[in-house]
């Protein structure tokens, strides 16, 4: 779902670097502080995961692409912090070494769908506990999607109106929110769907093998 | 040093990019690029041209049906769009090629261990599939349903998941018993 360099424009992703970067700080000290020999062979396994699924990339009908995000999974198994510094990680080297998604677009990729996408994941699954395991993660990780892609879908959406030349034509992308936001939210309520299942997946996996890291 | 120097200048490039409104400036970088970028300019071009070629279809032939509905079709913007953002993908791919992003991390041991495990486990995912698919092919002449597949990757994603960590494992047990992690 993530957006690629060039559609959005340095007035929206300066600030939103600003967010970013103190967020990035306070998630770097909270991994120091929890990293250690048996922490960082399971984040870094679990981050390759994120970064695989992607990278499995359909474009969407509005000018993105749709993939599984991977975000509630580090998120369920790490807390949301270190999801959100994983997830950056994933995005950093997607742009610079697989070229997908953007260097300029990173600090709003990053907010949407690690750092939003990681604390609705994880709000919404402590909420739900009560409900059974099964339908809190699935529940969480496909409104986590939803959030993160509607985030996604406004910042685009809102690019025409931010960035114009003096004749009026868009300078980055080009459609409006009407557009955007449907055209991100249908195919994602599908993708979401799925990145719920998987996520289900692994999850229950990880905790028969012991490998959950965050805060119950 | 001269990776990590390299890795700046591209970051810089990117961002200059995005702060640049004309399509003449646009495509002089971009041959620019082209000229400086050496042998293999070709293969770059291709490269970055098929990373970006489906989304600037959707987004210029979206804007063209859109703009023929509502006559407020503006080519200079078509122009300037295809053009910022090939070139941004340009930069990128020919960043990808030069720049080795471990020596570029030289200072930040932390960082090069996270991202030299994140890259093996990827490539054990990778070849885990392959070999998967390659297992699926070999042992059935009738394809599988998609029933069968679901179930037969969703066994060997988990058996692959215990293999990486283990590798992992043993790839980190194997750094700090040689000092590689002693910061």
């Amino acid at each position: 779902m993530h957006i690629p360099d060039g559609l959005i424009s340095p007035q929206t992703y300066l600030p939103a670097l600003a967010v970013a970067v103190p967020l990035w700080v306070v998630a770097g000290r909270k991994l120091q502080a929890r990293l250690g020999d048996e922490m960082l062979p399971r984040l870094a396994v679990f981050t390759a995961l994120a970064l695989l699924l992607s990278t499995l990339m359909l474009p969407l009908p509005g000018g993105t692409s749709g993939h599984a995000v991977g975000v509630g999974l580090l998120a369920l198994i790490f807390g949301p912090w270190i999801a959100f510094m994983a997830y950056s990680l994933v995005l950093l080297l997607q742009a610079v070494v697989v070229g997908a998604g953007g260097i300029t677009a990173l600090p709003v990729n990053a907010l949407a769908m690690g750092f939003v996408g990681a604390w609705v994941t994880v709000a919404l699954y402590r909420s739900l506990r009560r409900l059974g395991e099964a339908p809190a993660v699935v529940i969480a990780v496909w409104f986590a999607v939803m959030v993160s892609a509607l985030l996604l879908a406004l910042v685009l959406g809102l690019q025409p109106s931010i960035a114009q030349s003096p004749d009026g034509s868009p300078r980055f992308f080009p459609f409006g929110p009407a557009i955007t936001v449907p055209a991100l939210l249908l195919p994602h309520a599908f993708i979401g769907a799925g990145e719920a299942a998987l996520t289900l997946l692994v999850f229950r996996h990880a905790r028969k093998r012991r490998w959950l890291e965050a805060p119950r | 040093m001269k990776h990590r120097a390299w890795g700046c200048a591209w970051l810089c490039a990117v961002v200059a990019v995005t702060l640049v409104h004309d399509p003449t400036w646009l495509g002089g970088g971009l041959a620019a690029v082209l000229l400086v970028s050496s042998h293999g300019r070709a293969a770059l071009l291709r490269r970055a041209f098929l990373a970006v070629l489906p989304v600037l279809l959707l987004i210029s032939i979206g804007y063209l049906v859109m703009g023929w509905i509502t006559e407020t079709l503006a080519w200079s913007y078509l122009l300037l769009l295809n053009l910022r953002v090939l070139l941004l993908a340009l930069l990128t791919s020919w960043m990808v090629r030069d720049v080795d992003l471990d020596r570029a991390l030289h200072g930040f041991p932390g960082a090069r261990h996270w991202l030299s495990i994140v890259r093996s486990q990827v490539t054990v995912f990778r070849r885990l599939a392959t070999e998967y698919r390659a297992a699926v092919q070999s042992r059935s002449t009738v394809p599988p349903t998609l029933g069968q597949r679901y179930r037969a990757g969703a066994t060997l994603g988990l058996a692959a998941l215990d293999k990486a960590m283990y590798n992992s494992q043993a790839l980190t047990q194997g750094m700090r018993s040689r000092g590689a992690l002693d910061d």
